[in-house]
């Protein structure tokens, strides 16, 4: 059979190389060769879909010795939960490099840089071995650390290393937690499934391992406290950059919550849990809140995605707490989807935001206003995906948070108080929109053009599969079911 | 297509029709309203035949997705079909002059499907999503002038506080589902004990939001800022019915506490709304007051535990609302305004409208045979044959009385000439089509209650019959007109009008009670935020700095010290020697205390 993950998951990877042998070649040709590339690796993740998952365990492995000495392996595959990751991946990489096709400064090694990317979020995903997947997390750091530095707004440099930083040492834990995995299993592997199928530490090595991986994750997701580095980075990061950050490299952190905290500590997870869900509650609540005050657009998107991403740590702390494995599948079951819908729904936000910033070179709310009048194009896509992401139902959040919420009433009911966060955030987004969208034509932007094709190749898909998520998610949720049912613990 | 589906999928494909073709809208409209009332009509009449139609579809795993047309569902979905179509008619010549005819048909299409989702539903995450999605719609309507002032806050307020509200709902199917372990609205009718109170109460927190009830009345009024043939539809058949739709459709598993709870809510509001109704200066607030008042009456009607009546109420309701406001909105167009002091004798322009206004005023007074005395007769009835007799039907009585008072004071308004106000010139066809709008909501206003048997029959239930209930009632509607007629509002209120005009607003009112707490917490927020940054940033620079004065002696180091490298070199490969020792979990140590002391500065930095 032919190996459609690795080749999926290189793809992009031989593109840059591919680019970087091309030095003297056209802006033009270089974006083709990336849209081409991504164009192929999202292919490359619907053939994947179209093969998957298994009833238990991962489907589609594909495996090379590498260090046999230390078990470790190249080994990749998927299921229900890292499958739909990759392909709202491979999905966001693609619409990105259609918005980035403008890019006029250095497009070389823009077009690199997100390749590398790609490869980096992809193998994140689909890596079965620790130590593979610790390498694709990291590498992955380094090319959104260039992105930010290099195309970046106003302050970015300060941006850039406050994100390098906090994540670096933010992931430093993650290593000591692999590590203890690795010596506790016997005989010694980095392979992740046996690590599932038989957590190989117990008792305080466990919780340890639990406190190291969640301070990663939390950083990387992030929770409050460890939360800072996101709002300065999306606010500094290039348009695409901020998409393919919120979209895709938040969900590393819950993805990992679930993978290995959850999965390889699930016992330790299990007493953690309330204090897990504390954490969640706290940053749904508080994101929405920040919120609310802010003027900037894009740093208001940036802090919805930490209420959106609290709910998703709801959801797996109450995977965690729940006895009842329908329970449990239900709360998984919501957060996985969150994850999709977040992805889809902040990145087609951070776009409309980026397209308005390209004409009128500024994010503050309050010098706009009616702009709906001149832009409807614009306007309306972003009134849809706004209403998605506070939650209207027919749009793709809604599903998944009541899932969350259903969930979070049956085993912790105390933690409902967090459905607040809907209402805060339906009162900023209506806020963002009156005083962007609604009111008076500020005559100053008198002439705005409406989107261009390459803009709406970029915001359209998204926005139907917002829409397609919102009214029908069976078919997404029957993938994501078939593995978080048969969970073996 | 299945009939259920096209009641639904009809007006739904219109609105994306219209919004590609952006051509004919209103003609396209008036097809597919004409098409789901057909559909609807057909549910009604198998549902009476005992035919039942029903559709399943794959919604979230283990909770499908259910609609169902009961004899209850079927006439509700007929009610919106016909109501919808009649303001349809109307809008096709209200909007005549409008630019924006293609937005307008589309979302008014897009209310009809989504409100015909929500009284077809039979599961609550269905039921749920068609009652968030008519806030949408609402939303958008109400702001449909967007541009105007004014506009953008009332569309606001109105998804907020009906968004706020709807919190209620989510808990309670979230409660409802867990204790049923089933979404079906059917299975869980049967739970009992602190479930069903707890479910109950937070139902009727939903059903407070969108049903306008005190203290969450105020946005409905502000809500007028829409185009007329909206407000006609939201105030009689969709948005603001759903909250009294879901009262009567859960009725059956409400325990008494809860019932007495929703039978004082109701009581409150048509008494405190209908002062409100009767201090206004508006004609289409007045009609919106007015609304919130009915309704209350409804809840009355629940509380007295005959959801029958309330039904019958809320039909009659729905004719008799509708026609007062496209009538309302043919005076605006004669005068280019809703304010009262402008409307002086403006029915005295246009007699047939104002014959038909007034017929529909005194439906909703109350006044035999017109079909808004029956359903008002019923709520009376039930008021004095429930447990809670003084207090509901004392609530009951008042606000019969009020009604009567509020509308003959519009009626006398409406007639009296007052000098010199012009008319401004009317276009001829568009007031053809708003006349036959009307005309049919207010043959319905005034015919209806000839269906009211058949529809006891329908739905097997008996209403409670009190030939007192009768008297007390249309002396109530009487004396209210008597006194709407002969005493003006600044007679009855005296000092008190300010207030009343200012809709009771206790303390500011919700906005001062919730809004602005909400925005100080946010301010507490953003104020963290900054400290946290500037913490975060501190300990960069600092590891920075530290890095640099490290680089720094070590280059002057270097100068002095030159001759000693070898033997540090020396010392030092030692050192690291020991330090690989190739024992991962040395390794491991160092890196711990290493790591351990990097989060404790970062922590300490954090907290101080």
């Amino acid at each position: 059979m032919l190996p459609i993950v690795s080749i999926t998951l290189f793809l992009p990877l031989l593109g840059a190389l591919l680019i970087m042998g091309l030095r003297k070649a056209p802006a033009q040709l270089v974006h083709g060769i990336g849209i081409l590339t991504s164009g192929l690796t999202l292919a490359g993740a619907i053939w994947m879909w179209s093969r998957g998952v298994a009833d238990t365990g991962f489907a589609q492995v594909e495996q090379i010795d590498w260090m046999p000495a230390i078990g470790a392996a190249y080994r990749v595959g998927v299921d229900g939960i890292s499958l739909p990751l990759v392909v709202l991946s491979a999905l966001l990489f693609f619409v990105t490099f259609i918005y980035s096709a403008k890019v006029r400064e250095r497009p070389h090694a823009y077009v690199v840089l997100m390749l590398l990317l790609e490869t980096a979020a992809i193998g994140t995903f689909t890596a079965l071995d620790a130590i593979l997947f610790y390498v694709f997390f990291e590498v992955s750091l380094v090319s959104m650390y260039f992105m930010i530095a290099g195309w970046g707004h106003e302050d970015r440099q300060r941006a850039a290393l406050m994100f390098f930083i906090y994540t670096l040492l933010g992931s430093l834990p993650l290593l000591l937690a692999i590590l203890g995995l690795y010596l506790g299993s016997d005989p010694h592997t980095f392979d992740i499934r046996v690590w599932i199928a038989d957590p190989p530490l117990t008792g305080t090595a466990a919780m340890l391992a639990l406190i190291a991986m969640l301070f990663t994750f939390a950083v990387k997701t992030p929770v409050f406290p460890f939360h800072t580095w996101l709002p300065a980075a999306h606010v500094q990061a290039p348009a695409a950059g901020s998409v393919i950050l919120a979209g895709v490299m938040l969900k590393f952190g819950t993805y990992g919550l679930i993978r290995f905290a959850l999965q390889m500590t699930p016992a330790s997870f299990h007493q953690a849990g309330v204090i897990v869900l504390i954490f969640g509650v706290f940053s749904a609540l508080y994101g929405a809140f920040a919120a609310l005050a802010q003027n900037d657009l894009k740093r208001l998107i940036a802090y919805t995605s930490v209420n959106h991403m609290g709910y998703i740590i709801i959801g797996v702390a109450i995977a965690a707490l729940a006895t009842d494995p329908a329970i449990r599948a239900i709360a998984l079951d919501g957060s996985i989807l969150q994850m999709i819908s977040h992805g889809l729904v902040t990145g087609a936000l951070f776009f409309a935001v980026g397209m308005l910033q390209d004409r009128a070179n500024t994010r503050e709310m309050d010098r706009f206003g009616g702009l709906l009048k001149l832009t409807p194009i614009l306007g309306w896509s972003f009134v849809l995906a706004a209403f998605a992401s506070l939650g209207l139902p027919g749009l793709a959040h809604f599903p998944a948070e009541f899932q969350i919420f259903l969930a979070t009433l049956r085993v912790e009911p105390a933690a409902i108080i967090v459905i607040l966060g809907i209402v805060i955030t339906a009162g900023l987004y209506l806020k963002a929109i009156n005083q962007v969208f609604l009111g008076e034509t500020n005559t100053k932007w008198q002439g705005m053009p409406d989107l261009s094709m390459r803009e709406l190749f970029t915001l359209v898909p998204l926005l139907l599969l917002i829409v397609i998520i919102g009214v029908g998610p069976a078919w997404l949720l029957n993938v994501i079911h078939k593995t978080t049912i048969a969970l073996p613990f | 297509m299945s009939v259920i589906a096209t009641a639904i999928l009809a007006p739904l494909f219109a609105t994306v029709l219209i919004l590609f073709l952006r051509r004919m809208p209103a003609a396209l409209a008036l097809l597919a309203a004409a098409i789901g009332l057909l559909a609807s009509i057909r549910l009604l009449l198998d549902a009476y035949a005992g035919i039942s139609h029903e559709l399943l579809l794959p919604g979230l795993p283990n909770l499908p997705l259910h609609l169902l047309a009961t004899p209850l569902t079927a006439l509700l979905s007929t009610l919106v079909a016909v109501i919808g179509t009649l303001v349809l008619v109307y809008a096709t010549g209200y909007m005549k002059q409008d630019t924006e005819k293609v937005r307008f048909f589309a979302t008014l299409l897009f209310f009809i499907s989504a409100m015909q989702t929500l009284v077809l539903a039979a599961d609550w995450i269905l039921l749920l999503a068609a009652w968030e999605l008519i806030g949408l719609a609402s939303y958008l309507l109400i702001g449909f002038w967007y541009q105007r002032p004014g506009v953008k806050s009332a569309a606001t307020r109105a998804f907020l506080y009906t968004r706020s509200a709807d919190l209620g709902l989510y808990l309670a199917v979230f409660i409802l589902i867990a204790s049923a372990g089933s979404s079906d609205i059917a299975t869980t009718l049967n739970t009992g004990g602190n479930a069903a109170i707890a479910a109950g109460l937070l139902l009727l927190v939903a059903a407070m939001g969108k049903s306008a009830q005190t203290p969450l009345h105020d946005w409905l009024q502000r809500a007028m800022a829409g185009p007329t043939p909206v407000s006609a539809l939201l105030h009689s058949a969709t948005l603001v019915a759903a909250g009294a739709i879901l009262l009567i459709r859960t009725a059956p598993m409400l325990p008494p506490e809860t019932l007495l709870v929703i039978g004082i809510v109701g009581g409150v509001t048509t008494v405190v709304t209908g002062l409100i109704a009767l201090g206004e200066t508006d004609l289409k607030r007045l009609l919106a007051a007015s609304t919130s008042s009915q309704y209350g009456l409804m809840l009355v009607a629940v509380g007295a535990g005959v959801p029958l009546a309330a039904l019958l109420h809320l039909i009659a309701h729905a004719a008799i609302k509708s026609a007062l406001f496209l009538g309302a909105g043919v005076f605006q167009h004669s005068r280019d305004s809703t304010a009262l002091t402008k409307l002086q004798g403006a029915g005295h322009d246009r007699p047939r409208i104002f014959f038909g206004f007034t017929l529909a005023a005194l439906a909703l007074a109350g006044i035999p045979p017109l079909s808004g005395f029956f359903s008002k007769d019923a709520i009376i009835a039930a008021a004095l044959a429930s447990p809670d007799a003084a207090l509901l039907a004392s609530f009951a009585l008042i606000g019969t009385l009020l009604t009567g008072a509020y509308m003959a004071r519009a009626l006398r308004i409406l007639w009296r000439r007052n000098g010199t106000q012009n008319n401004v010139p009317g276009a001829g066809a568009a007031l053809n089509w708003m006349g036959t709008g009307l005309a049919g909501l207010v043959t319905l206003a005034v015919s209806l209650a000839a269906f009211f048997p058949t529809i006891e029959t329908m739905l097997s239930a008996r209403l409670p019959e009190n030939s007192l209930a009768q008297i007390l009632g249309l002396s109530a509607a009487l004396a209210g007109l008597a006194l709407g007629w002969r005493v003006p509002a600044r007679r009855l209120f005296g000092f008190l009008l300010p207030w009343v005009q200012q809709g009771f607003v206790v303390a500011g009112g919700v906005d001062n009670l919730l809004v602005r707490p909400a925005f100080a917490i946010a301010h507490i927020c953003e104020k963290l935020e900054s400290r946290l940054y500037a913490a975060a940033l501190f300990t960069g620079q600092m590891s920075i700095s530290i890095a640099r004065s490290v680089r720094f002696s070590d280059e002057q180091g270097i100068d002095g010290l030159i001759f000693s490298i070898v033997k540090n070199t020396v010392n030092l490969g030692r050192r690291a020697r020991n330090l690989q020792s190739g024992l991962i979990h040395r390794e491991l140590a160092i890196t711990v205390v290493l790591t351990t002391g990097l989060f404790s500065v970062l922590l300490i930095v954090l907290f101080i």
